[in-house]
């Protein structure tokens, strides 16, 4: 396939501007993705830090930033039901938070007890207790400008309430443009002015030998007026609920499948132009009884070096840029199978942009070659 | 026919249609031997390339049947008549035809690439090849940096490579000034009495009556005169 190389890089210029064209696709898809990865996760990014079994949250809750608060009767219910060990709560709500130097804004407060699980970002969980005080207030480290406090612990003030800050946590940033704080359960609902047993989720935790599912349906008999979903319920529940019914989902996508189109476009243009350029050749290699086969191989071969040399490049830009774009976007969010995944769509972008080429070459008469 | 070798039979060809068809060739029948080269001469427009296309399975007649190695192409799948050329049948052109971004040497093994892509010898044989035509020194040249005369004998060289029984020449010496021209007929020349090739040149050139040993000339669309050396 030495021919399929050499007449790409025949024209140095054009192959510059193909290649860069896939890498900046292949930059805008691995980026799209990221945001998109990113997005799914830290839409259920607290839902997933849980280690229960089942949520219960109040009847057609969509996310679990929109909880509204249950009866207190509901707990102890659920508490009763065969196979549940223990249960746990959660709440969340917008705040207004007040700096040391006076300036305000709305915070989404987060209160858990610390039996919900190891990894929610609350106060007293068995790993951290001691490190911090039980109504200790943490912020996410993407958020300290916003926070504007100068030094840990900082007093401030939520909904008119002393609180104390103490600690920076990573991983729970800025989702709905307000900061995310956590603090202990008994602690947010002073803040909130919620009465101590009420709760906007209460989470469950099965006991071994108890299948979840029975649990759940035992639940949705006795609790016919909540929704009781497994954890993964209500994480795709919620995920589904910012990416399609807020449309943010779908203008991510959309980008992607741009920059998708954009290196279609970019590729076909090229392997087309240059297919014509060398159609005589082609002409040439049937004359002399090159198959169907051979010539196909050649002018794919040409997209594929184009989406292969394309790939790797906008591989190499994407990781650094999503590592910067981390500082602006906390959220956004590469799986280490992402690059990889997105070299499937590159190469079959290209291979999609060689169809007209391929045609052309196919169907070269091979008797032009008599043509002086 | 003596020898279904290679050649014609009742063969016409048209182009156009309607009141624009113009009759290229009109029932020809004409044999090429084993082992010889054929001259076939002619007016612009009496069909020598016409009938060198038929010969070369890249044009069907409308009426008439075309023989290679003893079988009827006519009828045969493009497929097919593409393994007939691929097995059989190489081809020299006035213009060269060298893929322009390819050495000398990978253009020769182009030639072996499409003959037998699983040739893992093909650079060297693509090498002694150009040895052979004296283009030693030439062997990473791109076809930019060759004379005409060496241009040609490149294409020469890939026409050879997968050792085909049967080159077809168009005009191979029309672009080449007097040294270079004799120098390509001596080398089609030894193909055909050395090598045991069935050549068929079409062209212009005068200089060819002395290494043919058979002269054809075409007139119209028809043999007019058939000529032995």
């Amino acid at each position: 396939m030495k021919l399929a190389w050499q007449n790409i890089i025949h024209d140095r210029g054009r192959f510059s501007v193909t290649v860069l064209g896939v890498c900046f696709a292949v930059f805008l898809m691995i980026f799209q993705g990221s945001l998109l990865a990113g997005f799914l996760r830290a839409a259920s990014r607290l839902i997933d830090a849980s280690d229960s079994d089942i949520w219960i949250t109040s009847r057609g809750v969509q996310a679990f930033e929109f909880g509204t608060t249950l009866e207190s009767r509901v707990r102890e219910m659920a508490a009763g039901v065969p196979g549940v060990v223990e249960t746990g709560r959660v709440c969340m709500a917008f705040a207004v938070y007040r700096t040391p130097s006076g300036t305000q804004q709305v915070i989404a407060l987060v209160g858990a007890d610390p039996n919900v699980g190891r990894r929610f970002p609350v106060p007293n969980v068995p790993e951290s207790a001691g490190e911090t005080s039980p109504d200790a207030v943490f912020y996410d480290v993407s958020d300290r400008k916003q926070m504007d406090v100068s030094s840990l612990p900082a007093e401030v003030e939520i909904n008119r309430h002393r609180a104390s800050i103490e600690r920076e946590i990573e991983g729970y940033g800025a989702f709905l443009g307000v900061p995310f704080l956590f603090t202990s359960y008994r602690n947010a609902t002073r803040y909130m002015g919620f009465g101590r047993d009420d709760a906007m989720y209460i989470l469950l935790r099965v006991g071994n030998g108890y299948p979840v599912s029975d649990v759940q349906q035992n639940l949705r008999q006795r609790l016919p007026e909540v929704d009781v979903l497994t954890q993964s319920e209500f994480a795709h529940k919620s995920r589904m609920y910012w990416t399609m019914k807020t449309g943010a989902g779908g203008a991510i996508l959309t980008a992607g499948v741009l920059a998708f189109l954009i290196g279609l476009v970019v590729v076909s243009q090229t392997i087309y132009a240059n297919t014509m350029e060398n159609i005589e050749e082609y002409a040439t290699l049937k004359a002399l009884g090159a198959s169907q086969t051979f010539v196909a191989r050649i002018v794919l071969s040409q997209a594929l070096i184009c989406g292969v040399l394309g790939s790797i490049l906008g591989l190499l830009a994407a990781i650094p840029s999503i590592g910067y774009a981390k500082s602006l976007i906390p959220w956004i969010y590469a799986p280490w199978w992402l690059p990889a995944v997105m070299v499937v769509p590159s190469l079959f972008m290209c291979s999609l942009a060689s169809i007209a080429s391929v045609r052309s070459a196919l169907t070269v008469e091979p008797g032009r070659v008599f043509r002086a | 026919m003596p020898d279904h070798f290679l050649g014609v039979e009742g063969a016409s060809v048209s182009f156009g249609k309607g009141d624009a068809r113009v009759p290229a060739l009109r029932d020809i029948s004409l044999s090429f031997e084993r082992g010889a080269l054929a001259l076939v001469m002619g007016p612009s427009g009496s069909g020598k390339t016409t009938l060198l296309s038929m010969l070369g399975c890249l044009l069907s007649p409308d009426e008439g049947t075309v023989f290679v190695d003893g079988v009827a192409v006519n009828a045969l799948s493009e497929s097919r008549k593409t393994e007939i050329r691929q097995k059989k049948i190489s081809f020299v052109f006035q213009a060269f035809r060298l893929f322009h971004s390819l050495s000398a040497i990978d253009n020769v093994a182009v030639g072996f690439e499409i003959r037998d892509s699983g040739e893992p010898r093909r650079m060297e044989m693509a090498r002694d090849l150009l040895l052979q035509f004296g283009l030693g020194n030439k062997l990473n040249q791109e076809p930019n940096q060759l004379s005409p005369g060496e241009k040609q004998r490149v294409a020469i060289a890939r026409a050879l490579a997968g050792n085909p029984p049967i080159l077809l020449a168009d005009e191979p010496t029309a672009s080449l000034d007097a040294k270079a021209g004799k120098n390509i007929c001596e080398i089609l020349r030894n193909q055909a009495s050395e090598n045991g090739r069935t050549v068929v040149v079409v062209s212009h050139d005068p200089r060819w009556r002395e290494f043919a040993d058979r002269t054809i000339t075409l007139c119209d669309g028809q043999v007019e005169q058939e000529v032995n050396s």
